[in-house]
């Protein structure tokens, strides 16, 4: 993977210093807080119901062994020994103190890891696949486009100030695991029929208040032109942007407003503006990254290990597990393995810093020393030889990260809602653990089978709400905790905007209301159907019929 | 419903981050050591002495409260949540140190937005 180099080793250490800097005066009561908060926002550092939280960018969501060791440290030195993997591959410490924070940043730079523009109105993290460089559906690998956008985007000078936060990902899969059709910008990379790879450029998705899928303003863009094409589409928007009004202030309320081909009319107009030398990256820029990313390691192995194959057939729990958890690698004898963090009674996301150590130690031992984080708060061992399949199955079942659930109903993405966070109008935690204690018989989650439920506190949508195919989001009714359900969502290649159900429910009829809507599913579904299918093919009345019989 | 003016100040520390409540001379960690305002003048007037002490707090506020049942409780949800702790871990949070005025708060029935923290969303 990607190692930092010196350039980028000064920034993290300049940064650092400069926000000790900052927190000092702070305290000494040289900054007021009016002048400190957009600071120590720029690093990351919010003020939350209960605590600071920090947000550590995870780019592209690709750790090494000693970055996760570090975040186990972190997580036990600082925090309450855990920490919360987010929807867009960051992760959040939510019980630090603005004193220790210059301490916690100095020891993520140690090992290249920052929490800059996780917060503010500039380009964030950038999203990829967790799979890159692994699996074989990939026309190219997306980090080395992902690291490219991270050194151009990072303190760029004219994208600081946006009208808004604005967010990438990128996808070289036909299959996205980005939700690339609801950022800000998504680009699918892909070959033409000379070859040649370029990207589909979509702009104006979102979710929050006013959701929208993103328009494709190119279908393929010479990859070598990337750089300069985004500063084209960052320009168009920093110029009409919505400064005035903050919930019309995303790109996609500007997209939306002129239309998605007026709006490519006005990128192209710009881009032809841009001086291509100056703007795009150097070929040997470019090599230099890519080259960073071959994959060391990788033995030649046999397509089907006899041991592994053996060992499936024996033992039905590591068998349900590669059913769920593990998916076909490039490398012949490889696979790559899912790690849920949605254990019936855990917290969506989080992990607790034995459980990273973990993670780390089987990475080192069997996955080529990477561990990647999923966009739906799951982790990725990516590189795991079909001969320690087993050993690693029991190792993850033994520290409860081994539920066989990747992708099915109890996967739920949940944010951390109104028991941590100060926007949530209500939590969204223990909804999504109601809804999986329902589930607990992996055979009847097997049955029932793909089923993205995603769980938002407020409108805001980090919970990504809008494209579950069962979406739930908290809202306040009187001061109550109320659930808005919505169906037929996606955030994938296929992605939709839900619908929602019907009125409002309290908080102890979500749970009985997603036992019923799958009780529709599987009564109507038909050959192969995922739940998302059938709801596409029936609509909405028989799922609506069944719940609010049931609810009143 | 009663129409009796009762608020409590809070405010979250500053180095700490941690939520605290006004105890007539100085921040306390627990609610039912907050000092509680029957009367506006004297809320507000804590108020502004709060929002001068720049070092030591954050974001300070008055909360509504009432007689929720178990107790004299913060009236919003919210306000009981930051009282006690996230509801997922019960070990976090002021909750930990368990007891009667903390099952009180836990028990505390009802649930309103708090008009203080409203503001505050607002503002972001």
């Amino acid at each position: 993977m990607y190692r930092y180099d010196a350039i980028d080793k000064e920034v993290l250490a300049d940064r650092s210093n400069e926000f000790r800097n900052q927190v000092v005066r702070r305290l000494a009561g040289e900054l007021t807080e009016d002048q400190f908060k957009p600071l120590r926002l720029m690093n990351g550092l919010y003020l939350q119901l209960h605590a600071y939280m920090l947000r550590v960018a995870i780019p592209y969501g690709a750790l090494n062994v000693a970055q996760v060791r570090r975040l186990a440290w972190i997580a036990r030195t600082y925090d309450k020994g855990y920490g919360h993997f987010t929807t867009r591959q960051n992760i959040q410490f939510h019980w630090i103190k603005l004193r220790d924070t210059p301490d916690i940043l100095d020891a993520l730079a140690q090992v290249d890891l920052h929490a800059i523009q996780t917060s503010g109105n500039c380009i964030r993290n950038v999203t990829s696949d967790p799979r890159a460089g692994a699996t074989a559906e990939e026309v190219d690998d997306p980090r080395v486009w992902s690291e490219a956008i991270r050194q151009w985007s990072t303190l760029h000078p004219e994208f600081s100030y946006l009208p808004r936060k604005f967010k990438i990902a990128v996808t070289a899969s036909a299959k996205d695991r980005t939700a690339a059709k609801v950022h800000d910008v998504g680009l699918v990379l892909r070959r033409n029929r000379d070859g040649a790879l370029g990207f589909e450029v979509m702009a104006g998705g979102g979710m929050g208040r006013t959701p929208y899928i993103g328009s494709t303003i190119r279908a393929h863009l010479p990859a070598e032109r990337l750089l300069s094409y985004l500063e084209a589409i960052l320009r168009v928007y920093n110029r009409h942007g919505r400064r005035d009004n903050i919930y019309k202030a995303r790109i996609k309320i500007l997209v939306a407003a002129l239309g998605a081909e007026e709006f490519a009319r006005q990128v192209e107009a710009e881009w032809l503006q841009i001086d291509a030398a100056r703007a795009d990256l150097p070929e040997g820029e470019l090599a230099r990254i890519r080259a960073a990313f071959v994959q060391p390691g990788l033995e030649a192995l046999e397509p089907v290990s006899a041991a592994y194959e053996a060992a499936r057939a024996a033992n039905s729990a590591l068998a349900r597990f590669v059913r769920n958890n593990v998916s076909a690698h490039k490398a012949p004898g490889y696979a790559i393995v899912d790690v849920s963090l949605k254990a019936h009674d855990a917290t969506p996301g989080d992990a607790n810093a034995d459980q990273l150590e973990v993670i780390a130690d089987l990475a080192e031992r069997y996955s080529l020393g990477e561990v990647r984080v999923t966009h739906e708060q799951n982790l990725v061992l990516p590189h795991v030889k079909q001969d320690d399949l087993l050993a690693v199955f029991e190792a993850l079942a033994a520290a409860g990260l081994a539920t066989p659930n990747i992708n099915l109903v109890s996967d739920i993405i949940a944010c951390p809602g109104l028991d941590y966070c100060a926007l949530a109008n209500a939590r969204a935690i223990p909804v999504a653990q109601s809804i999986a204690q329902r589930f607990l018989d992996p055979e009847l989650a097997e049955k029932v089978g793909e089923l993205k439920i995603k769980i938002s506190g407020c409108i805001n949508a980090c919970g990504h709400h809008h494209v579950g195919h069962i979406g739930v989001l908290g809202v306040d009714k009187k001061g109550e905790e109320f659930y808005q359900l919505t169906l037929g969502g996606s955030g994938a290649e296929d992605a939709s905007i839900g619908q929602m159900l019907g009125p409002a429910l309290a908080a102890d009829q979500v749970a009985p209301a997603i036992d019923t809507l799958v009780a529709v599913y599987l009564d109507l579904r038909q050959d192969g159907e995922r739940f998302l299918d059938t709801y596409r093919r029936t609509g909405m009345a028989p799922f609506k019929e069944a719940v609010y019989a049931v609810a009143h | 419903m009663s129409a009796t003016y009762l608020k409590a100040l809070t405010a979250n520390l500053l180095a700490e981050g941690d939520v605290v409540f006004w105890a007539r001379d100085h921040w306390a960690e627990q609610f039912a050591d907050a000092e509680l305002f029957s009367d506006s003048a004297a809320a507000e007037a804590a108020l502004a002495v709060a929002k001068a002490q720049v070092r030591v707090v954050v974001d300070a506020y008055l909360i509504d409260v009432a007689e929720a049942g178990s107790g004299l409780a913060p009236v919003s949800y919210r306000e009981r949540l930051r009282a006690l702790g996230p509801t997922n871990e019960l070990t976090h949070g002021k909750q930990a140190i368990g007891g009667a005025a903390i099952a009180a708060l836990s028990a505390a029935a009802g649930a309103a937005r708090s008009t203080g923290r409203l503001d505050l969303i607002r503002r972001k």
